[in-house]
């Protein structure tokens, strides 16, 4: 078998799609949805036509995932569709990678709603946001509007180009790579488990203008402030469990190395920063909590240091004895492996991928832009944020009855002069 | 355009509660049309559980396999005996235990207790069958699988309730285990001899008993089960 760079034929999954496609399973979705609402009611056949003209030009998203003696992989996907379907109230589904023609991209429409969902295996939020936009260019152009190249909207018309589809892991992997040193366990946030896929979402939709006053009035930006409140509302909900012993209160938030290490790849390039309060050495106030989020993620944006961690997960799946174990034992152990460094020392997940660019001649046409985080391996809430124009989306997301994460956050943002509207899919 | 009295969130126009706090919006100059657009579609996206029927197969088929395999080995080696019926008993019954539980989510735990339960004793029942065994079959296999049958389902129930605690399940394994292996005793020794005289049974009681007791302590006593859990992570 012949492997190239990933147009025509096999190739090989990143370090972070190894990850993904070895925990996937029906309670846990590595699923992730951007949303984009119209200023009208969307238009089915424009919308499929789009999709039509647009998936040629997005090769590493045309792929089927395969199971190997030893290691995913995937393969180019020819089989119709991807189709647009009727939208559904339990967003971000489990991928089966059987069904659906093995598609690992949907679309969905909803009145006014364009929805699409990605396997994380296949692509990060930043590749899957160049998809979406090119997307909403191309059904744009099929009402009639002239839309230009520009802003980050690809030519569909142009072939796919060898660095979209480049593996940013494999090329940035150089030195002395170091993983993550052991990480304690953290308060879990988790709350009662709905029935089988029944998944809660609920949106809270604010100003930008109000937020960037409101971040500026303590100096610091818009992602560290929202991160805080996040974290200091499940400190104060851990507090309130009055808990013999206070675990550290830790989120991962998710960094786009694009960034820091020049790539055009649409395929995934992320790391996870870890900014960590223990509220066992005392309460700490919630401008103590910004400060304390505010220096870590900014010292967790050191380029050595970045490069050492994807260097050794880079290493880490290279490892010989790694390589010949039988996938079937693989997954297992690193879903383990996951549960240990992934998911324990965590509280929960916040990601701000920022704001949403479009050329000015889309910008009347959508109304806001939204984001949701499929389900964590344990009932607990996933928080996402996007904006677009004036209006912050920050979504909470999970499989957990109990509302309290998002009622005390969107409550904290209230109170501290920002206006909310919130929306959900919750029927009780 | 509503808000929520208790969050001062701003509501959908088409919200009947608060979903961060379910309060009910009780507007009457403004009640929310249900015609309305939603904000989310309402229609859920179903799915079939498929994976555990493709393993459900699996194992039907290599059990299913098994069985034919020594079926038709058993017409050339020995076809004197019926040796075979032991091994397709043996896969019968695993595909019992095994399979029902596999294809029904959720099945109820007496229903699966009293499915294996019949399984074992149909199977010890078909042995006893061929070696000419009824009087053993009915005088002391049956008895022993109710018996252990018994103690699973109150071990099976009285778990449901303390499932959070590890000490406790810890406990009441022990200790089941030892009521159990008592009961047997008793059932041997009413079968051989009609008489009952504990002993080897009384010793492995007393030894649970006795790995009970400081588990039943630590339980009991606040502080000891804090340093427990601290030392172990429980
Ligand atoms: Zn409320």
């Amino acid at each position: 078998m012949a492997e190239n760079g990933g147009a025509s034929q096999w190739y090989r999954l990143d370090n972070a799609g190894v990850l993904y496609s070895a925990l996937q399973k029906e309670t846990y979705s590595a699923i992730y949805r951007f949303s984009a609402v119209m200023d009208r009611p969307v238009d089915r056949q424009a919308l499929q036509r789009a999709v039509d003209k647009t998936m040629p030009r997005f090769p590493t998203f045309r792929v089927r995932i395969k199971r190997g003696a030893f290691w995913y992989y995937f393969e180019p996907n020819d089989a119709p569709g991807p189709y647009v379907k009727d939208d559904i109230s339990n967003p971000c589904q489990p991928v089966r990678f059987q069904e659906d023609n093995g598609w690992l991209v949907r679309f969905y429409s909803y009145d006014c709603r364009i929805s699409v969902e990605v396997f994380h295996a296949v692509s990060d939020g930043g590749g899957a946001l160049v998809l979406f936009r090119t997307l909403l260019a191309v059904y744009l152009r099929e009402l009639g509007h002239a839309i230009p190249n520009t802003c980050g909207v690809l030519d569909v018309d142009a072939p796919p180009r060898q660095e979209e589809l480049e593996d940013a892991y494999g090329r940035y992997a150089q030195g002395k790579g170091r993983r993550m040193k052991h990480r304690g366990k953290a308060y879990q946030n988790t709350g009662t488990p709905e029935p089988f896929y029944t998944f809660n979402v609920t949106m809270g939709f604010c100003s930008v203008l109000q937020l960037k006053q409101k971040a500026g009035e303590y100096g610091v930006s818009i992602t560290e402030y929202l991160t805080a409140v996040l974290m200091k509302v499940i400190l104060d909900k851990q507090h309130r469990e009055a808990p013999r012993r206070e675990l550290p209160v830790a989120l991962a938030i998710p960094i786009n190395l694009r960034a820091w290490f020049p790539s055009e790849t649409l395929r995934n390039f992320i790391l996870t920063a870890r900014p960590v309060v223990d509220p066992s050495l005392g309460e700490y106030t919630f401008e103590e909590v910004l400060s304390q989020v505010h220096h870590m993620l900014r010292l967790s944006v050191d380029r050595k240091r970045m490069r050492a961690e994807l260097t050794g997960n880079v290493r880490f799946t290279q490892n010989r004895l790694l390589q010949i174990v039988p996938i079937a034992l693989k997954n297992p152990v690193m879903a383990l492996g996951y549960r240990i460094a992934g998911v324990r020392p965590y509280s929960g997940t916040y990601t701000n991928p920022g704001a949403f660019a479009v050329p000015p001649e889309m910008a009347p046409h959508i109304r806001r832009m939204e984001v949701i985080l499929g389900q964590a391996t344990i009932p607990r809430v996933h928080c996402a944020s996007i904006s677009y124009g004036d209006i912050m989306e920050i979504t909470f997301a999970g499989t957990q009855k109990e509302t309290d994460t998002e009622r005390d956050f969107f409550r904290f943002l209230i109170r501290d002069g920002v206006a909310v509207k919130v929306e959900s899919n919750r029927t009780e | 355009m509503p808000y929520c009295v208790h969050c001062g969130v701003e509501l959908d126009a088409t919200a009947a509660f608060c979903p961060l706090c379910h309060t009910k919006v009780l507007d009457l100059s403004q009640l929310p049309d249900p015609a309305a657009a939603q904000p989310f579609p309402t229609q859920r996206g179903e799915v079939a559980p498929v994976a555990k029927q493709e393993l459900a197969l699996l194992i039907t088929a290599m059990l299913a396999c098994v069985a034919a395999c020594c079926g038709i080995l058993n017409l050339f080696l020995r076809p004197d005996r019926g040796w075979s019926l032991y091994v397709i008993g043996a896969a019968v019954m695993l595909w019992l235990w095994i399979v029902p539980p596999l294809l029904a989510r959720g099945m109820h735990l007496l229903l699966r207790l009293l499915v294996d339960v019949v399984a074992v004793g149909l199977y010890i029942y078909l042995i006893s069958v061929d070696l000419d065994g009824k009087a053993w079959f009915w005088g002391l296999a049956a008895p022993i699988i109710l018996w252990g049958g018994a103690v699973l389902l109150l071990l099976g129930l009285v778990l449901r309730v303390y499932r959070r605690s590890v000490i406790t399940t810890l406990t009441i394994l022990i200790g089941s285990l030892g009521v159990f292996l008592f009961g047997v005793e008793y059932l041997i020794d009413h079968w051989l001899c009609a008489a009952w005289e504990p002993s080897w049974s009384l010793v492995v009681l007393t030894i649970c008993v006795g790995l009970v007791i400081p588990l039943i302590i630590v339980r009991r006593i606040p502080s000891l089960r804090e340093e427990a859990r601290k030392r172990f992570h429980l």
